[in-house]
């Protein structure tokens, strides 16, 4: 059952139950104190009847000190004629409790004539023929004699009251049920909204909509708990897209890697197909021979590059105080002597947190980039200096340059602003890749500035403390 | 001479296709760079070009722009196995598209292909007395006609492509039976056992250790 159904049949239920118990006592008390009057009244009018019994019968010139059985019923008579237009009834008994005389339609019963005893009034409520009657007794002493007087009181409509109450009230409350019933159907429904919303945000996510959000419609604690859920859904969201986008790139990464496998393969296939089937002269045997080495060694070095990055993405490293002229240095060993290529060194002395084989690599595939993008003859300038935040290298060239558009993708892995040119210089495609994942390591990146045909300047910033974002 | 232009950026692949056609005595032109490309195709006429993609300079969908008023056929070699990539080389008039890494035999086989379609090269091979035409599908031995069945004719076709070629058994049966060969099976040589004998090849097609058969002329 719906939650919304459930407050609202237990609200109507609680109403039902409070309306019928009230009314009931309500009504009930009204008919109480109704026939608590009835009830004097009728206790009244006996001790009225009794007197003027005993007036009649003191009047009546008597023969016999005794009062005759038929003068009794004469009083009788004259009583019942005396009320006139009331209804009064009255009954009355001998010493044995023998009915002398009785109004017409008084009842059969004697339970109470039985019951009557000496200076005490009983009454009860007798029904007969859907009649409700008080009916009260009394001993009366008159000239020597013990007689009984009983009366009746019609209170039919005390007890028509009572039912007509209850039927107004019953009317009332059902009427009262079905307006509420409505009514706590909307608070319900508004008390509910928060959740119903929750729902449909809940399914909307399952279907696959992670952008969804649901609606907040309150402020209490319904509504914290759907600020909540959104809250809980956006950091789930963007996990999502972490993931997605993680996968995509994994997936680009391996298409290109499977690109770039074909062109090597090709080759050495097709010049093993060659040697194998046909007779070649020697040049051409020794022609297809190498290009199989030449470009085994780049699937080589390509698969060792590869490895290279996906190690340096595992592994957390331990940096080292360094000192920053061991990378100049080792860097001169290796490009100074370089004779088509004009490197220009300039540092400042200064110690780093890093671990100095990493940053050899990094430093060294920037100056291989520069000089592959150099024209023989030109200038690369390897540099050095402190700033605030930190060491920064740099290495500029005066080579080919690299358009704007293209500067976003040069990290990535496989990618080649002119591909047959860094192919001829033995290039994979991954260098830069490398870069940028060692220079994570050292909570640094790699920053580059471009203009075609005008040279690139790459470079990136060591952070001097340790530890420090 | 029929004068064939391969367009690739990577060297040892033009020189590969190079060896290869020269050796089906095609003469060969190679050129590693796309601009280079449109210089040579407007100074000299070629009757085939196989075409790399993506180049250095002009790709090779900008490239085809100044083939095409020169009608000559054009074969797509490339890396991208992308469909898109395909479809978009055969709009634009390539007659054929080969993905790389491709078989050489492959390549030889589609080359002869287009060329025949574009009445470049003799639809009929000739080896000795024997006689293939190629349209007709009719093969004659010293002015006879031979009957062969579908396979010893792909079996012929191939072998006098290749005269001189050692034909490795695996390779024989992926092109003529276009399914993999089982190193078990015996029809492969069955049929070039019948194949000898309706040729008079016993002494020509010789069987090469360990690797398949070789028509030597």
């Amino acid at each position: 059952m719906k939650f919304s159904y459930k407050i609202l049949f237990c609200c109507i239920i609680t109403m039902a139950a409070a309306f019928g118990a009230g009314g009931y006592f309500f009504i009930d008390d009204v008919f109480r104190a109704s026939m608590e009057r009835e009830t004097t009244q009728a206790m009244d009018e006996s001790s009225i009847l009794q007197f003027a019994f005993e007036t009649a019968a003191l009047n009546i010139p008597s023969k016999y000190d005794i009062l005759q059985n038929s003068v009794i019923e004469e009083i009788g008579s004259n009583l019942e004629k005396g009320g006139q237009g009331t209804g009064r009834l009255l009954r009355l008994s001998d010493e044995d409790r023998t009915v002398l005389y009785a109004s017409e339609g008084f009842v059969e019963d004697t339970a109470l004539l039985c019951a009557v005893e000496e200076q005490t009034r009983a009454y009860q409520v007798t029904c007969a023929d859907d009649r409700y009657f008080i009916q009260t007794g009394t001993m009366l002493n008159s000239r020597d004699r013990i007689l009984y007087l009983e009366t009746m009181r019609d209170v039919t409509e005390v007890y028509g009251e009572r039912s007509r109450g209850f039927a107004v009230y019953r009317n009332m409350t059902l009427l009262i049920l079905v307006f509420s019933s409505v009514f706590m159907y909307f608070i319900s429904s508004w008390l509910t909204k928060p959740i119903r919303l929750l729902t449909q945000a809940t399914r909307k996510m399952t279907a696959g909509d992670y952008s969804y959000r649901a609606e907040q419609v309150s402020l209490d604690e319904m509504g914290q708990l759907t600020q909540d859920f959104n809250h809980m859904a956006g950091v789930l969201e963007e996990n999502i897209h972490k993931l997605e986008e993680e996968v995509r790139a994994r997936e680009d990464f391996i298409a290109a890697f499977s690109h770039e496998l074909k062109t090597p393969l090709t080759s050495i296939i097709g010049y093993a197909d060659l040697l194998r089937s046909r007779r070649l002269d020697e040049e051409k045997h020794f022609l297809s021979a190498n290009y199989i080495y030449t470009e085994g060694k780049r699937l080589e070095a390509m698969s060792l590059r590869l490895l290279d990055i996906i190690v340096s993405k595992r592994r957390g490293l331990e940096l080292q105080d360094a000192d920053v002229s061991l990378l100049f240095g080792y860097l001169k060993d290796i490009y100074e002597a370089q004779e088509d290529i004009h490197f220009v060194f300039q540092y400042e002395p200064g110690r780093i947190p890093a671990e100095i084989d990493l940053l050899k690599t990094v430093l060294l595939n920037l100056a291989d980039n520069a000089c592959k993008a150099s024209e023989p003859g030109d200038t690369v300038e390897v540099s050095g200096r402190k700033t605030e935040e930190g060491y920064l290298f740099s290495v500029k060239d005066y080579g080919v340059g690299i358009p704007e558009e293209e500067c976003q993708k040069i990290t990535e892995a496989f990618y080649m602003v002119d591909k047959s040119r860094s192919r001829s210089r033995n290039g994979a495609g991954l260098g830069l890749a490398l870069c940028a994942e060692l220079l994570k390591l050292h909570r640094s990146k790699l920053m580059i500035e471009s203009t075609p045909g005008k040279g690139s300047c790459f470079s990136f910033r060591i952070p001097c403390e340790r530890g420090g974002g | 001479m029929i004068r064939i232009l391969i367009v690739d950026d990577e060297k040892p692949i033009c020189d590969l296709i190079d060896m290869n056609l020269s050796a089906a005595g095609y003469y060969c032109k190679s050129v590693q760079d796309g601009l280079a490309a449109i210089d040579l195709i407007e100074k000299e006429d070629f009757d085939l070009i196989l075409l790399d993609i993506m180049l250095p300079g002009a790709d090779g969908f900008d490239i085809m722009d100044y083939i095409k008023p020169l009608k000559v056929p054009v074969i797509f070699i490339t890396a991208k196995s992308d469909v898109r990539d395909k479809v978009k080389g055969l709009k634009l008039g390539a007659e054929d598209y080969l993905v790389k890494p491709f078989d050489m035999l492959e390549l030889a086989a589609r080359v002869e292909v287009v060329l025949r379609r574009f009445h470049k090269t003799e639809s009929i091979l000739r080896v000795g007395d024997v006689a293939v035409d190629l349209e007709a599908r009719k093969v004659t031995r010293a002015g006879k006609p031979v009957v062969l069945t579908n396979k010893e004719y792909g079996l012929l076709v191939l072998f006098i492509q290749n005269k001189n070629v050692a034909l490795f058994k695996e390779n024989l049966y992926e092109k003529v039976w276009k399914d993999e060969y089982l190193s078990d099976s015996r029809t492969l040589e069955l049929h070039v056992q019948r194949l000898r004998r309706k040729m008079g090849w016993e002494k020509n097609l010789v069987a090469v250790y360990k690797v398949g058969y070789r028509l030597e002329i």
